[in-house]
């Protein structure tokens, strides 16, 4: 036994060196290389746009490398295998951007490749559901239902059933891209202990992260890219370390300074707003405030925000911006009313941005009306707002501003959504999980502009699902609890614990 | 959900009404015929989208208001755009209405063959024309459209004594009658050594397209001493015009802006025999129908001859019509003392009848 | 069974049903007003026998629709295997049906072109069918240059008999055929292509094959509509496929097909397709001014696709609570 794991500790489970791949303009990899033995966790670190995401692909075969090779258990794969040929390698893949298919139930997902067959080699339809059920049992997420197509579960739950398909597979090579960027922290634990037991079980697990807490817990390896290259690969390494080495740069604290407390005007009301979870929310938010909205998953704080945002009707309530009361029937309305509420969305590659169009089509999108004359967009005066929108965000990293968004890493994809947003000037930011999937360095950049400008008198609302990010940026918060503000603490609260205490009070069986 | 549980409903009646129907009765009833009751002719014509089918239906509706018509017949008009399956519902629901005759101008010579054979099979008069049907059970009244490719191309070597360059602007390829009027003017150009064919394009019977095609190819041709045109004369005219190239002698179809140039009401003056697929085959037919449903006629297809003019034969009002469009089928009435059929120009632009009764000459 | 048949009615596939039962129900009414009768297994005959051709086209053009292309090229495979049989499928007993096999593998080689040309040489499908349309138009020209031909009558009898509803049978299969074909691993594949290309390769659907292999069974489904199409007819034209390019992809659009990709099924493309010829009669007996009767029938499309897109925005506004 301990001589075979000898042996097999010589072979590396998955292996790629002096990987090139561009897209377009842009080159993703350079000489990359890494290697992951078996029986390890083995995180991949970056910022975004190092490469992480596009070594995946190359690792798992959806893209071939310009340049480079790739060996699995020490056996080259040749320059075109599709990822079908490579799960007969016994390689499994997450992706980040979701690979489930929208249109189909979850347990016709799960058993796409194998479903179960009658005589006649025909799929058994009706079992469909009982099989596609012993599975999410197996993996013990019964709450699942495996009849809702992929398009009808929340991200969280997509992100879980595409796990599930994956671990259902009992890989050799487990590839997880950014598993855990849509999870909620109990999913989070439960991906853990999965990944731990296949780990036990001999299977190399490859995983990238943006929350360093869960590459400390559970990564055996680290190896950190930057810029399309390998930096270093490391047992142990601590955050600073990490940060440095990923960024090139040395950061002192993480969160900006938010104890000066806001004296503004009232920039925004809600009173008794209904709708969707909505039970009846109100609150006030002053000029040069940043308000928290924490609470568990599901209470009511998507609602809120699209509410507010006019993308969602309204069942009742009431809503005033710099004293005048608004009524939203669609964003444009939002936009228009001068109100200038801003919302990011949650899935960036749902909702939102336009990936064939340039960075600056896509951040100039919301404004067109106001910068064009006569229906004509004056590209001179868009060229010019953008271009000191991308400076100020360090969007990336000094590409042309005429570069296709679908060419940008998740990050700065990001960026570009909050830029879009920034431009409309306007009063009151809605900032939803703005930071979900994106690399401390980012967040960094983005919760300092959030800072600034929240000291230029804008009001923000702001929700992440990382209740720390919460507990320190916020000058308030608002713990919301089956559609009502149960609890208002004053920021900035630090620490998480207590916002999180505050959103299970009184719930039922909890 | 709500509409699901309503197609669920609606399922279920259509379901109930479709079976109880389904073991009804076999037996439609059967078309009267003969006797002093009025009879029913449905026209059932394919596409309507042209000046000729205008006519042609224009005709045909006020041949139906003339005596003796308007008491023996009762008409009715039904096009099917060039849609063979739509045709072929629309004979099957004809058949069904229980009509004792049916007109046809078809989308496919062949493609209703099927269903005309039902007609037939349940003693309905089928009568087709201009597209006729191949089903040999059906009548058809048409002209020989070989003859009306070698009567005009006999009138270009004629004018031309046997010599000279000539082009052809052929039709919509694929349909029969291109094919046939081809046939014919090529027969009598090859049987004349002295004249050479020099260009060979299709017009598409339309005379934008003819101009514009004309216009592409005659930097590329030689002198050109004749024209044979099927359809879109007045375009082909018109590019010559604009070329500065001399006015060649025309041989062409039946439109009123050719005519115009042929009476000099248009310049350039030309030469020219105009020669056409008559508007009034639809009323031809309508009159066999109805002599074949009276007992009247045997059942027998017929041909009738080609209304011809020459430059030096047009008459204002009788074969050219100056207040009329180019684009107009001056041919959609017979002239001379054995005409088929003579109409007056309001039954052909908005389908009113004309004064007196309609007189039909099948001949013998 | 209940349940099964709840699942039926309230599947993909419901938009195509409600509209068919509508036209149906119409259909009804309209005849009897007018001739005093129900209809007659006369009428429910040739309703059959006139729409098969169609059905079939419609079929091959939703399984393109699902993966989310077009197939403009139906016109002119129908075209030129409707030439082929009118020309070719000459004698008694079993040859004819032998050559019968032969067109059909000619149609699915047409399609399999279209296929490889789409999934091979990633042209966009609405070019590359409308450049193989034009293609497979003038092959057909080339065989039939002028409408005739003829078939055995023993093929008629056997496909379209025009006295005994043979074609309920073939409409069966057809029924049974798409059942089957979505009971596979393929079916499942196809769906998936349609739904999302990018996951479906991610995850390992080899994208490339399925939409040859759809592109094929298009092929197919213009073979069979071609040999129907004769037998009822009983002679060819070249000219004979174009009308199918628009009607089967309204059969589509009324069946509930997504153009999107990923949604819908067969069945509705079929009970689109009878909707489709129904609405014929249904505007005949109603009496409809000859001159509007393309108005009315865009207009019936326009109304169709509006309930279903209606009946999808509330089917999502109840969803949307998640």
């Amino acid at each position: 036994m301990v001589l075979t794991e000898k042996s097999e500790m010589q072979v590396m489970a998955i292996e790629a060196s002096g990987v090139d791949r561009a897209f377009g303009g842009v080159q993703a990899l350079r000489g990359a290389s890494f290697a992951a033995r078996p029986a390890e966790i083995h995180a991949l670190a970056g910022e975004n746009g190092a490469g992480k995401s596009t070594l995946i692909k190359v690792l798992c075969g959806v893209i071939t490398a310009d340049r480079g090779k790739v060996e699995i258990f020490g056996q080259q794969v040749r320059r075109v295998v599709e990822p079908a040929a490579r799960r007969g390698l016994g390689v499994a893949t997450a992706f980040q951007e979701l690979s489930l298919i929208p249109d189909l139930t979850v347990a016709e997902n799960l058993l796409l490749h194998s479903p179960p067959r009658g005589r006649l080699g025909l799929v058994r339809r009706g079992r469909l559901v009982p099989e596609a059920e012993a599975i999410l049992h197996r993996y013990g997420v019964d709450y699942i239902d495996s009849r809702l197509t992929a398009a009808e579960l929340s991200v969280a739950h997509r992100q879980v059933v595409e796990l599930v398909r994956v671990l259902a597979t009992e890989p050799r090579v487990l590839i997880l891209d950014e598993p855990t960027a849509a999870l909620p922290d109990k999913q989070v634990e439960w991906l853990s202990g999965h990944m731990r037991r296949l780990r036990d079980a001999g299977t190399c697990v490859i995983f990238t992260s943006h929350r360093w807490r869960e590459i400390e817990a559970l990564a055996d390896r680290v190896t950190v890219m930057r810029n399309g290259t390998h930096v270093a690969t490391r047992e142990n390494l601590s955050e600073a370390e990490a940060v440095t080495l990923m960024s090139g740069r040395t950061f002192e604290g993480t969160y900006p300074d938010v104890t000066t407390i806001a004296t503004g005007e009232t920039a925004l009301r809600v009173s008794d707003l209904r709708g969707g979870r909505l039970q009846g929310v109100s609150f006030s938010m002053r000029q040069g405030e940043i308000l928290g909205v924490g609470g568990l998953a599901g209470q009511g704080q998507r609602d809120l925000f699209l509410t507010l945002f006019g993308a969602q009707r309204a069942a009742a309530g009431n809503l005033e911006v710099g004293g005048f009361p608004v009524t939203l029937r669609r964003p444009r309305d939002a936009i228009r009313a001068g109100l200038g509420i801003a919302y990011v969305p949650e899935d960036r590659k749902a909702e939102g941005l336009f990936l064939p169009l340039s960075i600056r089509d896509n951040i100039a999108l919301a404004t067109l009306a106001r910068r064009s004359s006569g229906g004509l967009v004056s590209r001179g005066r868009e060229a010019q707002a953008v271009a000191s929108l991308v400076g100020q965000l360090r969007i990336g990293a000094g590409r042309s501003t005429s570069q296709a968004v679908g060419n940008l890493s998740g990050g700065n994809q990001q960026k570009v959504l909050m830029a879009r947003w920034l431009l409309t000037d306007a009063q009151v930011l809605l900032l939803f999980d703005v930071t979900r999937g994106v690399d401390a360095a980012t967040k960094r950049d983005i919760f300092d502009l959030i800072a600034q400008l929240a000291a230029q008198g804008k009001a923000i609302l702001f929700y992440s699902s990382e209740t720390e990010e919460i507990a320190h940026l916020c000058h308030r918060v608002l713990v919301l609890r089956e559609g009502r503000v149960a609890v208002e603490l004053d920021g900035p609260v630090r620490d998480a614990e207590r916002i999180v205490a505050a959103s299970l009070k009184e719930v039922p069986g909890a | 959900m709500s509409i699901h549980r309503y197609a669920r409903l609606l399922a279920a009646a259509a379901v109930v009404l479709l079976i109880s129907t389904g073991c009804g009765d076999g037996s439609a009833d059967n078309p009267a015929t003969g006797g002093a009751k009025r009879v029913k002719i449905a026209l059932s014509n394919s596409f309507i989208g042209n000046q000729w089918r205008v006519e042609m239906e224009n005709v045909f509706k006020a041949a139906c208001a003339m005596p003796p018509y308007l008491e023996q017949v009762e008409c009715s008009i039904y096009n099917a755009g060039n849609d063979v399956s739509t045709q072929s519902r629309q004979i099957s629901n004809l058949i069904s209405q229980g009509v004792n005759a049916i007109v046809i101008n078809a989308a496919s010579t062949s493609g209703l063959n099927g269903v005309v054979q039902q007609a037939c099979d349940r003693g309905i008069v089928v009568v087709s024309f201009d597209n006729t049907v191949d089903a040999p059970c059906g009548l058809t009244v048409n002209t020989d459209q070989v003859k009306f490719g070698k009567q005009l191309a006999q009138f270009i070597v004629d004018q031309l004594k046997g010599q000279g360059n000539v082009i052809m602007v052929t039709g919509v390829a694929g349909t029969g009658a291109d094919n046939d009027r081809n046939k014919g003017a090529k027969e009598v150009f090859a049987a004349n050594p002295g004249i050479k064919l020099v260009g060979e394009y299709t017009g598409m019977w339309d005379s934008a397209t003819a101009q514009r095609n004309t216009s592409a190819q005659l930097p590329g041709l030689p002198k050109v001493d004749g024209v044979w045109v099927s359809g879109g004369t007045d375009g082909v005219i018109k590019a010559f015009a604009e070329a500065g190239r001399p006015m060649p002698v025309f041989g062409g179809e039946g439109e009123n802006g050719f005519r115009k140039y042929m009476a000099g009401i248009l310049t350039p003056k030309v030469v020219g025999m105009s020669v056409g697929q008559p508007p009034f085959l639809s009323v031809i037919s309508l009159e066999l129908a109805r002599a074949v449903l009276k007992g009247e006629r045997q059942k027998k297809s017929i041909e009738i001859p080609f209304p011809v003019a020459t430059s030096d034969s047009l008459k204002p009002g009788e074969t050219v019509f100056p207040d009329l469009p180019d684009s107009f089928f001056a041919d959609f009435t017979d002239s001379g003392p054995n005409a088929t059929v003579v109409l007056c120009q309001n039954a052909a632009t908005d389908g009113t009848p004309c004064p007196g009764t309609l007189k039909v000459n099948l001949g013998s | 069974m209940p349940d099964r048949l709840r699942r039926l009615l309230s599947g993909p596939a419901s938009l195509g049903y409600a509209v068919l039962t509508a036209t149906a129900v119409t259909y009804l009414l309209v005849y009897t007003t007018n001739l005093g009768h129900l209809p007659t297994s006369f009428d429910y005959l040739s309703i059959l026998n006139t729409t098969l051709p169609l059905v079939f086209v419609a079929i091959g053009q939703s399984l393109v629709v699902i993966t989310g292309g077009i197939d403009l090229s139906v016109g002119g495979i129908v075209a030129f295997c409707v030439a082929v049989t009118a020309t070719r499928v000459h004698g008694s007993g079993l040859t004819p049906f032998a050559w019968l096999l032969a067109i059909l593998a000619l149609g699915t080689a047409c399609g399999a072109v279209n296929g490889v040309i789409v999934a091979r040489a990633r042209i966009a499908p609405i070019l590359t069918t409308l450049a193989t349309l034009s293609i497979f138009s003038g092959l057909a020209l080339w065989v039939l240059p002028v409408p005739g031909g003829s078939i055995p009558s023993g093929v008629r009898m056997v496909l379209t008999n025009p006295t005994v509803p043979t074609g309920l049978i073939w409409l069966s299969l057809a029924v049974l055929g798409w059942l089957v074909l979505r009971r596979t691993r393929f079916g499942m594949r196809v769906y998936a292509v349609g739904s999302d290309e990018t996951s479906a390769v991610a995850i390992g659907v080899p994208a490339a094959r399925i939409k040859i292999a759809v592109y094929a069974l298009s092929g197919l489904c213009s073979a069979l509509a071609a040999v129907f199409y004769v037998s009822t007819t009983t002679a060819g034209d070249a000219n004979a496929g174009g009308p199918f390019i628009l009607t089967s992809i309204a059969s589509v659009v009324v069946g509930g097909v997504a153009f999107s990709g990923g949604r819908g099924s067969a069945l509705g493309a079929m009970a689109g397709a009878v909707a489709l010829t129904l609405v014929i009669d249904v505007i005949f007996f109603a009496g409809i001014d000859p001159l509007y009767q393309s108005l009315f029938q865009g207009l019936f499309l326009v109304v169709a696709v509006l309930l279903g897109t209606g009946a999808a925005l509330i089917a999502r506004a109840r969803r949307g609570a998640l």
